[in-house]
């Protein structure tokens, strides 16, 4: 079969290689800016200015390193990340393990259902109508239907995204000082502040992508020859989500925080894009955050309980019948009622729920990395594609920033400053 | 299979259950704790080999201890007839194609060839017979996971309190260690562990394995198929569609794939093949055997949906000067390998059709005939570029469901059979019928 790869020219080969292992990156970063994300990186803009954007150059750097450890793995073992923990911890570990992961994704799954409700009060309709609504879409989508052609629809619809970054140019900020604030970190020892940035780094690096795209590499049958193409789609992926959440930084901080506009609605988010769309700033926003949630939110509870039947040997698959996989049915099910129930109790604060989900994705997320640091370098099961040292620098260097983050941030919940 | 529980009294004992109990010396000395179990067969069963001690925390090493030092097990601990001295401990435990508990079943997947599904163990059910342990079952129910999880006692309490008779109390879910075929991959030979003494994993028909095979992960679906017979390999193969054939094949590499298609029935050969890009069918062909080559490259210059595309030329024909007794020989040998021994065709020298007969003829008739006389009144064949509707129809018309394919000289190339045909026209029916309800 070698004398294929001289028939078709060398550049093609390259191009069509990375076509089709294309995807598992691109859509996992995609979904990753999802309502808890776009809420999470505007309040951030809004309330902090450019005093965050430092952040999104250890982040980008971190998010490659962890996607990329996610999908040596798939490749290398053929296997999903719970299967592996299973394998590798037993029971407890993982029983434990995916506590944390249900946990954390039933607030991912409210916070998609909120960015629901607050697109629904922008659009003019009731709440429970549209969150209903889509609740029944999205099992019904993934049990009956088709998702993977709906799958097209939510990336396209992903393009929404660029309107913050034409705002970010439209608006005429001071590219000087943004440059000099992106490259110079600093740190504010203030809880809300600390609350911020666990909550960027939690909601850009979440405990569910590195469970979705090791099951999606595995899922595409990625081969370790192909493998060098994936990494390009893992950085690109890495980018597109990092230059997005920058530009709504970005875009918030000169419109919402110049002008001492607080977030404490979808509408005062909505506003960041009024230099750009004007008075449709609300329509442009609802959409945008209607499109991410919807997709999110048909993602993230099917790939709990995938992640969860797979680690605890339970009978998985939209394939198979309730009778045959009871326990996935009635996970994926209860975390979709779950969610969309949550959001349906009269005037809850839809943006703080969106924003404290992701507070809690940073706090969970080193348990997980553990894990995936013990794996990944795991001779036995991966041979000669253990991490470098490099990599297990930067991953526990991550580790230990995140857990005394949420150290100090459970040292100022307890004993709040006087301001 | 449903069994009861064992009281706590009796002989039976978890696997969980000896995780962790220290291990005693001859010297009353605690030298580590129960880490594994290496084990061996015996019969349908597997029995206790070689014990492996772990100890130290943060730094692990392990010592391994052939079971025949071990005097005495209880829940408890364990004890040796050692002294400390006679264990030594290593970082790393090595334990190449042998089985151990801990490593290849416990938490794995595991193939219940009973049931023919994959599972995960969450526990293993063992028989404490003297000294040695025999593996009994494997338990994958819900009360394994709660036992390993310590809240065992707590959870039956809670159970008992709402309703006694639960399944989940007196009706745990233990597979009979017989059924059960490991997935762990032998590092060396690339392939899973199987133990000689067992058939199990071959008493499972190939489409039942191959519905199996896809429920693994990539490398595990691998070493199971490497493990298999080629006349399973390729029953298998040609049971899958064409996304896993080639990624198969890719990873199997050339000597194997060429294997594999040489096994091929002709038909599935040219349906595999002609999904190919051109290059790479004529790379395969030419590692392929020359015989096998030559015809498959004929085949695939058909039209895929022609009597030469669909048709396969693993047909019984004889010369016609053969004698009755001559064709039934050749029927004999040729049995395994053709499409249809029911019909059999008569050639010339050139292989030019002549005539065909059935077995009920041939087996009535005197040996010693010639061929010829057995031979049916008229013939039908189709020519290698008929279409599937023709095909069905001639079928259809004489009640014949299996027809000779000859080519334009009237050189008999192959036969179709009614399977060949058959999904292209539930295609064509249902789309048909789907027409008709949206009219």
């Amino acid at each position: 079969m070698s004398k294929l790869k001289d028939i078709i020219s060398s550049r093609w080969r390259h191009i069509v290689l990375f076509l089709s292992v294309m995807g598992p990156g691109i859509i996992t970063a995609n979904v990753d800016n999802d309502a808890g994300g776009i809420t999470t990186y505007s309040v951030a803009g809004a309330h902090f200015g450019f005093s965050l954007l430092w952040s999104f150059i250890p982040i980008i750097v971190v998010l490659i390193v962890i996607q990329e450890m996610a999908s040596r793995m798939a490749v290398v073992t053929g296997k999903g990340l719970a299967d592996l923990i299973r394998e590798e911890f037993g029971v407890k570990v993982t029983f434990y393990s995916m506590f944390v992961l249900v946990l954390a994704n039933i607030g991912n799954v409210m916070a998609e259902f909120s960015g629901i409700a607050a697109s629904a009060d922008l659009f003019g309709i009731s709440r429970p109508v549209l969150v209903i609504a889509c609740a029944l879409f999205v099992w019904w989508l993934v049990v009956k239907g088709n998702y993977k052609s709906v799958e097209k629809v939510f990336l396209g619809a992903c393009i929404f995204y660029v309107s913050y970054i034409i705002s970010g140019f439209i608006t005429k900020p001071d590219w000087a000082y943004i440059t000099s604030e992106t490259l110079r970190p600093q740190f504010q020892f203030k809880g809300a502040y600390l609350i911020m940035l666990i909550g960027v780094i939690g909601t850009t690096i979440a405990p569910w992508m590195q469970f979705y795209q090791q099951a999606s590499v595995v899922e595409k049958g990625i081969k370790l020859k192909e493998y060098a193409y994936h990494r390009l789609d893992i950085i690109i992926g890495a980018f597109v989500v990092n230059i997005v959440a920058f530009f709504i930084i970005l875009v918030c901080a000169d419109t919402l925080f110049k002008h001492g506009v607080r977030i404490e609605t979808a509408k005062d988010a909505a506003l960041a894009l009024k230099p750009l769309a004007g008075e449709y700033c609300y329509l442009l926003f609802a959409f945008g955050l209607f499109n991410a949630s919807l997709f999110a939110a048909s993602i993230l509870p099917l790939s709990t309980a995938y992640s969860v039947c797979e680690g605890m040997g339970w009978e998985l698959g939209v394939n198979k019948s309730f009778k045959e996989a009871p326990q996935f049915y009635s996970l994926y099910t209860s975390i979709i009622i779950f969610g969309a129930a949550f959001v349906l109790i009269p005037k809850i604060p839809l943006v703080k729920i969106m924003l404290i989900s992701q507070v809690a994705n940073g706090i969970l997320l080193p348990f997980i990395l553990i894990l995936m640091l013990r794996l990944i370098n795991n001779k036995r099961l991966m041979g000669d594609f253990v991490n470098s040292r490099t990599y297990n620098t930067i991953a526990w260097l991550t580790v230990i920033t995140l857990i005394t983050l949420s150290l100090f941030l459970l040292l100022f919940t307890f004993f709040p400053q006087p301001n | 299979m449903v069994l009861n529980y064992p009281k706590k009294d009796s002989m039976f004992i978890f696997f969980s259950e000896l995780e962790g109990v220290n291990i005693i010396d001859k010297d009353n000395n605690t030298v580590g704790i129960f880490y594994d179990m290496i084990i061996e067969p015996i019969g349908k069963y597997a029995r206790s080999k070689i014990l492996i001690v772990g100890t130290g925390s943060w730094q692990k090493s392990y010592a391994s201890v052939e079971w025949s030092h071990v005097s005495e097990v209880t829940q408890d601990g364990i004890r040796l007839d050692l002294a400390c001295s006679g264990l030594s401990f290593l970082p790393v435990l090595d334990h190449k194609s042998e089985l151990s508990l801990r490593q290849d079943i416990l938490d794995q997947q595991v193939v219940d060839t009973n049931n023919q599904n994959v599972i995960r163990v969450n526990d293993i059910h063992m028989l404490l017979a003297d000294r040695d342990l025999v593996v009994a079952h494997v338990d994958i129910g819900l009360k394994g996971i709660v036992r390993r999880l310590g809240f065992e006692s707590f959870i039956d309490t809670v159970v008992k309190l709402f309703n006694k008779n639960s399944d989940y109390l007196y009706k745990p879910r233990l597979i009979s260690w017989k059924h059960i075929q490991p997935l762990s991959i032998n590092p060396v030979s690339m392939t899973v562990k199987v133990d000689v003494s067992s058939k199990q994993l071959l008493d499972i028909p190939a489409a039942d394995l191959s519905e199996i095979m896809l429920e693994l992960s990539p490398k595990h679906r691998l070493a199971l198929f490497k493990t298999l017979d080629i006349v399973t390999k390729s029953q298998i193969f040609s049971l899958l569609d064409i996304k896993e054939q080639k990624s198969l094949l890719e990873d199997l590499g050339q000597k194997e794939s060429v294997e594999i298609l040489n096994h091929l029935p002709t038909d599935e050969a040219v349906d595999f093949l002609g999904e190919l890009p051109q290059a790479t069918v004529h790379n395969v062909l030419g590692l392929m055997e020359s015989k096998n080559a030559k015809m498959l490259s004929t085949l695939l210059g058909y039209s895929g949906e022609s009597a030469g595309g669909l048709m396969t030329t693993e047909y019984i024909a004889v010369h016609e000067a053969s004698t009755i007794e001559e064709t039934l020989r050749i029927i004999k040998e040729k049995t395994l390998k053709a499409e249809t021994i029911q019909n059999i065709y008569i050639v010339d020298q050139e292989n030019h059709l002549k005539g065909s007969t059935v077995l009920r003829r041939l087996i009535i008739a005197d040996p010693l005939d010639n061929v010829m006389k057995a031979a049916l009144k008229k013939t039908v064949s189709i020519h290698v570029d008929d279409e599937v509707k023709k095909i069905a129809l001639l079928m259809d018309k004489y009640k014949i469901y299996t027809l000779p394919v000859v080519d334009a000289l009237g050189v008999l190339a192959g036969i179709i059979t009614i399977d060949d045909i058959f999904s292209r026209l539930v295609t064509i029916a249902w789309r048909r019928a789907r027409k008709k309800k949206q009219l």
